[in-house]
């Protein structure tokens, strides 16, 4: 009885994975096909699909700009939210728990109705160029990832290193950027990096905020493929997932993966 | 010690968040209630009744609780499972549901058009094996949406399942087996009523990301609209801004409702109170 | 002129319970001074007033005669050891220690030399390259202490140092505190809530009690004689007897309970015709079998022993008197029997006089 239900659980649990994995090892395969469709198995091997990822120019032109939003975007979420991480770890106040809430939030709120908001009250409202409205939104997708993440880490230091490092001689500021900064910055890696992949990734929030010459590279992957069907996509989302995999990496190395079966 | 100070750490987010985030969702969904100078349901009364709208909007639901069902019934086991798992291959499990959430909807997306169409994977396989003469159609179909759904957010689920089961005390559970418990009423008894903050989070996480999705409906349901299609299609398409900020905020207020029902589901089901 | 005074000190937090309230404190230059009391007393506000975390709300902190009140923690230069050490998990021991003197732009030659001296003064030589976490519990105590101590602090305050170490360890650290304290000669403040370790190492001890010291002497003088009822309890007095003053002569006092007389000498304040308690330890007081038409003397009392626990070494007996139970300590073998009838003579030396609490 007891060995018949592990089995049919293990069993379970390898169909599931198999089930999350499979695709993803299919596009894999696919991306080395020779012919014009997704052939599965392939009739051959080939690397042209990677080399026409950079014969269309848009991947390229819209690659850049989401680096740019990512990266920008990183630095403006990583100024408003520390701050406010820090904050909200070291200090008790009455509003702590609705601030925090607000903060994580962006979590929750639909991107696409994200987006579309932006659209109707930034860009038409107030005629604010596209990619500020792009690079906004994507701020706001990026600022929980931030708070959460950092505050996880404030979480573990023990604040009173803070006083000694002023009782020492150092004053609250300096005390933060040689004190309390150094024994986070795993913590801002990982949550750098999530946020990175967030941004990088997203198509909702930017599917509004995007015109002519101002795209992200999942919009333009978005539009490629509802009307081309060949392995352009497969080798691009390769390349992706080999990305993804190293930033997995840092983040097991500095936050560990288990955060996020903690974090909540 | 100086309470003063650390406000000002927490105003710019805060007015980042309030001016770009807050106040034009406020503003959108209040224009939703203004037609021809005057505030009105109207419009809500016109998308109600009328049946297209209504069609997409139950497909929209119906879709969601199918794809949070499938996802509970998935991820529970799988979650007991590797939370059982010794470190090393918990370690490797977790790992393997993080990877597929941090790579793009579109790529995992188009996994499924290639898996799903006409002249996918799946039709070829059947063909091979003489089960079939002509490709069925799996793919721009609701289940097509379905599949494509639980396969984004399963990796939520079995995440946030596992992150409660890791805490639960296994001894609770062999003292129940050691009173006579079966397996499987001690599992029922101790292990569900354990989990049950993970599972709100998770199905929170399932429920409000499938019915706001957009990349998933958008490749794999072809014509099958829903909601953030139907948004992107009423404001973009056809310029009808009024109709897409009723449909923002019915997407906007279900989200708030979901989140609230299962917060209270939540307080109720919840062991300690 | 003491070093350290505070005056009216008001302390409250999110101002609204006053933790303490118009508190005066006052230390002589090179004094180890320490301040006790059971949890929530006010010890470590205070501590962390004079090192400046916390910021009165009224009052005045004068340090060498300097209004320090509104002087920033940073510009102190206290030393502070933690209770968990606090040490910076980021840096190593020398980098630990090089800190304070870092932040006074020491030059590097001298950072190099007197970082060494200090890890030799708490004996930690040849520790420079370790890091926090491969120290165990006491080492960190003494970095932090060296830490503290290196930027020759005006003043060295201590936070419960000893309370995450082991006994043996505890008792090995006292005695380290107080050599290194008497051999630099720094005044100091300690705090902690273990009788004996702060009566072990203090030149003065402050019992605190809901944000009031109420008294402040010697650890001899309060042992022997405490002030209030509350102290009493504190440092152990077991036996709380009403007593009324009928008289006070040359230092001497007749008292009066349930109509017996009893004397007892002059330590406190005490008036005529006031009540007070009578404090007295059980290992004070004399205990002898009750013999049939004997003469009692002076100051004793008959009663009947109610019950009897072992402590190993000596009996503690509690004794039914006509003044109540009271409790008496006694090595006699064989042990009494319950119900035995004996005779307690309370010296006279020995029985305090305190304010009712």
């Amino acid at each position: 009885m007891k060995n018949e239900r592990n089995y049919l659980l293990t069993l379970m649990t390898f169909l599931v994975y198999f089930f999350l994995l499979g695709p993803l090892l299919i596009i894999i395969v696919v991306s080395f096909g020779p012919d014009r469709y997704l052939a599965f198995p392939p009739n051959g091997f080939s690397l042209k699909w990677y080399s026409n990822i950079f014969e269309v120019s848009m991947f390229m032109t819209t690659f850049k700009i989401s680096i740019t939003i990512a990266l920008l975007g990183n630095f403006i979420a990583l100024l408003l939210g520390l701050p406010a991480a820090y904050a909200l770890s070291r200090y008790n106040f009455r509003f702590k728990n609705t601030l925090n809430a607000i903060f994580i939030s962006p979590i929750l709120i639909p991107g696409i109705v994200l987006g579309f908001t932006l659209l109707k009250f930034l860009i038409i409202s107030y005629n604010i160029p596209m990619f500020t409205g792009l690079l906004i939104g994507h701020i706001i997708l990026m600022i929980p990832y931030i708070v959460r993440v950092i505050s996880s880490s404030l979480a573990n230091l023990d604040f009173s290193i803070e006083e000694a490092a002023m009782s020492l001689g150092a004053n609250r500021f300096k005390t933060f950027f040689i004190i309390v900064l150094p024994n986070i910055h795993s913590g801002i890696i990982a949550g750098v990096l999530l946020s990175f992949l967030e941004s990088f990734n997203t198509v909702d929030v930017s599917l509004f905020l995007s015109g002519p010459g101002i795209s992200t590279l999942p919009i333009q992957m978005l539009n490629y493929v509802e009307y081309n069907f060949d392995p352009t996509i497969a080798a691009m989302s390769v390349l992706l997932m080999v990305f993804t995999v190293i930033f997995m990496f840092v983040i097991e190395r500095t936050l560990g993966l288990t955060f996020f079966t903690k974090s909540r | 010690m100086n309470k003063k100070y650390f406000y000002l750490l927490l105003l710019p987010c805060f007015l980042f968040l309030l001016i770009f985030m807050v106040i034009p969702i406020l503003v959108t969904t209040l224009s939703s209630f203004y037609l021809d100078g005057r505030i009105t349901l109207e419009g809500y009364r016109s998308f109600l009744t009328d049946h297209y709208f209504l069609n997409i909007l139950f497909r929209t639901l119906r879709i969601s609780l199918l794809t949070t069902t499938i996802c509970i019934i998935l991820g529970f086991p799988v979650a007991y499972y590797v939370s059982k798992l010794n470190v090393k291959l918990k370690f490797i499990f977790i790992a393997a549901a993080v990877f597929p959430l941090l790579i793009s909807p579109v790529v995992r997306s188009f996994s499924w058009m290639a898996i799903l169409g006409r002249e996918g994977i799946f039709n070829t396989l059947l063909k091979k094996i003489g089960i079939i003469n002509e490709p069925i159609q799996f793919l721009y179909t609701e289940l097509a949406i379905v599949i494509g759904l639980v396969h984004l957010f399963l990796p939520l689920m079995i995440i946030a399942l596992i992150g409660v089961m890791e805490n639960i005390d296994y001894d609770l559970v062999k003292a129940a087996q050691s009173l006579g418990a079966s397996r499987f009423t001690s599992f029922i008894k101790i292990v569900f009523p354990l989990s049950v903050p993970g599972l709100v989070v998770g199905s929170v996480l399932v429920f409000v990301g499938s019915l706001t999705a957009y990349t998933t409906p958008q490749l794999l349901g072809g014509s099958r609209r829903v909601m953030s299609t139907l948004l992107y299609q009423q404001s973009l398409t056809l310029n009808n801004w009024y109709t897409a900020s009723i449909i923002a905020t019915i997407m906007i207020v279900a989200t708030f409702i979901i989140i609230g029902i299962m917060n209270k589901i939540a307080q109720k089901l919840n062991p300690k109170g | 002129m003491s070093l350290i005074s505070l005056e009216d000190v008001t302390v409250a937090y999110d101002n609204k319970i006053n933790i303490l309230e118009k508190f005066n404190l006052n230390v002589e230059k090179g004094k180890l001074i320490s301040l006790l009391g059971p949890s929530g007393c006010g010890k470590t506000t205070t501590l962390r007033l004079i090192a400046g975390f916390l910021e009165a709300k009224a009052g005045k902190f004068t340090f060498k005669d300097k209004n320090y009140t509104n002087i920033p923690v940073y510009r102190r230069n206290f030393g502070f050891v933690f209770q968990n050490y606090a040490l910076f998990p980021h840096l190593n021991v020398f980098e630990n220690v090089a800190f304070g003197l870092k932040q006074r732009k020491v030059p590097k030659s001298e950072i190099r030399k007197r970082v060494p001296e200090m890890l030799e003064l708490v004996d930690l030589n040849g520790f420079e390259d370790r890091f926090v976490t491969e120290l165990s519990g006491g080492q960190r105590q003494r970095v932090a202490i060296a830490r503290a101590l290196v930027i020759n602090p005006d003043l060295l305050l201590f936070d419960e140092p000893l309370s995450n170490l082991d006994a043996n360890l505890r008792i090995a650290m006292r005695v380290e505190i107080r050599r290194i304290q008497q051999e630099l000669g720094i005044t100091s403040i300690y705090v902690s809530h273990d009788q004996e370790e702060c009566f072990s190492i203090s030149d003065e001890v402050a019992i605190m009690n809901k944000g009031v010291i109420e008294q402040l002497d010697s650890p001899s003088v309060i042992y022997k004689y405490p002030k209030t009822e509350f102290v009493a309890r504190f440092i152990g007095f077991t036996n709380f007897i009403d007593f009324e003053v009928e008289s006070s002569e040359n230092g001497k006092l007749l008292l009066n309970s349930n109509h017996s007389k009893f004397r007892a000498l002059k330590t406190n304040d005490v008036k005529v015709n006031k009540s007070y308690k009578g404090v007295i330890r059980p290992e004070s007081i004399k205990m002898k079998s009750y013999i049939e038409n004997e003469k009692q003397s002076e100051n004793s009392i008959k009663g009947s022993i109610k019950i009897s626990t072992f402590l190993g070494g000596l009996h503690q007996y509690v004794v039914n008197t006509e003044l109540g139970e009271i409790t008496v300590n006694s090595d006699r073998e064989p042990p009494y029997d319950a119900g035995e009838n004996v005779i307690l003579s309370l010296p006279e030396d020995k029985l305090v006089l305190v304010e009712k609490g």
